[in-house]
């Protein structure tokens, strides 16, 4: 055991290990910001149409959801990878969007809408719980449906939905370490190939330290969010 | 001068019916008080003058302008010009937790009216002064009591310049002490010649304050008069009943 965690390691070859890694880390900072990005607008577009008055609308978005929801994110990204091939006949090893390999755009698409299905149900759940009484007086007061939307019921959803956004946003992090399926040269991915060329367990030990590292900042900052919406009770 | 007026008024609710066929004529600076027992249709007929609920048929105007008629389309300029005439105070206060009591008033009228910012502050605080608000302007909803709150969602109200105000029930939520702050505030409203249509379970509050009480019960006007006499000496025999039960 000592063997494979310390004494395997030299003091310079540790270093060489942690460069690597944390390239590999900012790969994964890359598609989480990306994941975010696009996920969470997307996710209030997902909401909306779930909560449509029009069915087939809904019934598409629930439909959506239940699948995104109800398959595994590692399926999902080698469908979004292989779709194009399969699908309409194009070479995989030319695609490339905006310069960059396919494989990457798979990941940022595959998490986005992934994740967006998770967002969606938290913010329809969020909107819900706001009290029909919000939406009258602001309707007897005279707001458009937008300022109702915009002014009084979306601060009041951001703020009880921060907790459970929380969660998925930590789920995320550790979820981009699934891109390895796709070979793509996030953390994971680097730490698994130095762990078998040069038969230590080290690697895992400093992705798992960075992981975590990760998630405390980002657990930090919604808590810091949360603490900042606390001015109000309600 | 009639400020509004509600005709034919009829509401169900699936199978339930609701109103059946009401008509209310309110004066401008008149305050009439609505009293019934608890499913009577009361609420559900305020919530129809404010536009909360659409009834089944029936045409209500606002000030001469029509906001509702079921054989009817109403114009969107007209629609907006029948919203703006009343203002609407409910039982659970409904303000809004994440502005402050200054920004819970000067709010819609600075986005709905377009009015400037400064000149609606001004405003603002004077008038929660005159609703012994004062130096609460800072704080938020959670931070009052309820009555304070009401009074603040009265406020709120009022600075929309309605022309008539509707209360739902406005001291069901509050104890009787904290009443009295409301009553006290609605008091002074009427003494300023506010035309108010108040559905409350206060009776003597009722008497004091009103010019007008209606009786309702299963969706009709069973009664309506003076609000004195229609207190001290009902005709209608459920009228009786109901008011002695509350006297008991």
């Amino acid at each position: 055991m000592e063997y494979l965690f310390l004494s395997a390691v030299s003091g310079e070859r540790l270093v060489s290990m942690t460069g690597k890694i944390l390239e590999g880390l900012g790969v994964s900072a890359v598609i989480f910001v990306l994941t975010l990005l696009f996920a969470l607008p997307l996710g209030f577009v997902v909401a909306a149409g779930r909560m449509s008055k029009r069915r087939p609308v809904r019934w598409f978005f629930q439909l959506f959801i239940s699948v995104m929801r109800g398959t595994p994110l590692m399926l999902q990204l080698f469908i979004w990878y292989f779709c194009p091939y399969y699908l309409f006949d194009i070479s995989l090893s030319d695609l490339a969007i905006f310069g960059i390999e396919y494989r990457y755009s798979a990941v940022i698409i595959g998490f986005s809408l992934n994740y967006a299905a998770y967002f969606s149900e938290i913010y329809r759940a969020g909107i819900e719980s706001i009290p029909r009484g919000q939406y009258e007086a602001a309707q007897v007061l005279g707001y458009s449906g937008s300022q109702t939307f915009f002014r009084i019921i979306l601060p009041q959803v951001i703020k009880r939905i921060i907790p459970p956004v929380t969660n998925e946003v930590i789920t995320l992090v550790k979820d981009t370490s699934l891109a390895f399926s796709l070979s793509v040269l996030e953390m994971f991915t680097v730490a698994k190939q130095i762990a078998s060329a040069e038969t230590t367990m080290m690697p895992f030990i400093i992705a798992g330290v960075f992981y975590y590292i990760f998630n405390f900042l980002v657990a930090g900052v919604m808590s810091f969010i949360e603490k900042r919406l606390a001015y109000y009770k309600g | 001068m009639k400020l509004f007026s509600a005709t034919n008024i009829k509401k169900s609710f699936g199978d339930n019916t609701v109103l059946q066929d009401i008509s209310i004529d309110i004066e401008k600076g008149e305050v009439v008080s609505i009293i019934g027992p608890s499913g009577s249709g009361k609420t559900t007929f305020l919530r129809c003058a404010a536009m909360l609920e659409t009834p089944d048929s029936g045409r209500l105007v606002y000030d001469g302008v029509c906001g509702f008629d079921d054989t009817l389309q109403i114009s969107k300029s007209d629609l907006r010009t029948a919203k703006s005439k009343f203002g609407m105070v409910f039982q659970s206060f409904n303000l809004f937790p994440h502005f402050s009591v200054l920004r819970n008033l000067i709010d819609a009228p600075c986005c709905v009216q377009k009015r400037s910012k400064e000149e609606l502050a001004a405003e603002a605080l004077e008038l929660l002064g005159k609703m012994g608000l004062a130096g609460k302007e800072h704080f938020y909803p959670c931070e009052l009591s309820g009555g304070q709150q009401q009074r603040v969602a009265i406020a709120r109200a009022l600075m929309c310049s309605p022309e008539i105000l509707f209360f739902d029930e406005p001291t069901s939520a509050l104890d009787p002490e904290l009443t009295l702050e409301i009553l006290k505030v609605i008091r002074a409203l009427a003494a300023e010649h506010m035309t108010m249509v108040i559905v409350t379970h206060e009776l003597e509050f009722a008497k004091e304050v009103s010019d007008r009480i209606i009786f309702m019960a299963d969706g009709v006007i069973v009664e309506e008069g003076n609000a004195k006499k229609l207190i001290d000496e009902p005709e209608n025999e459920r009228t009786r009943a109901f008011i002695s039960g509350f006297r008991k």
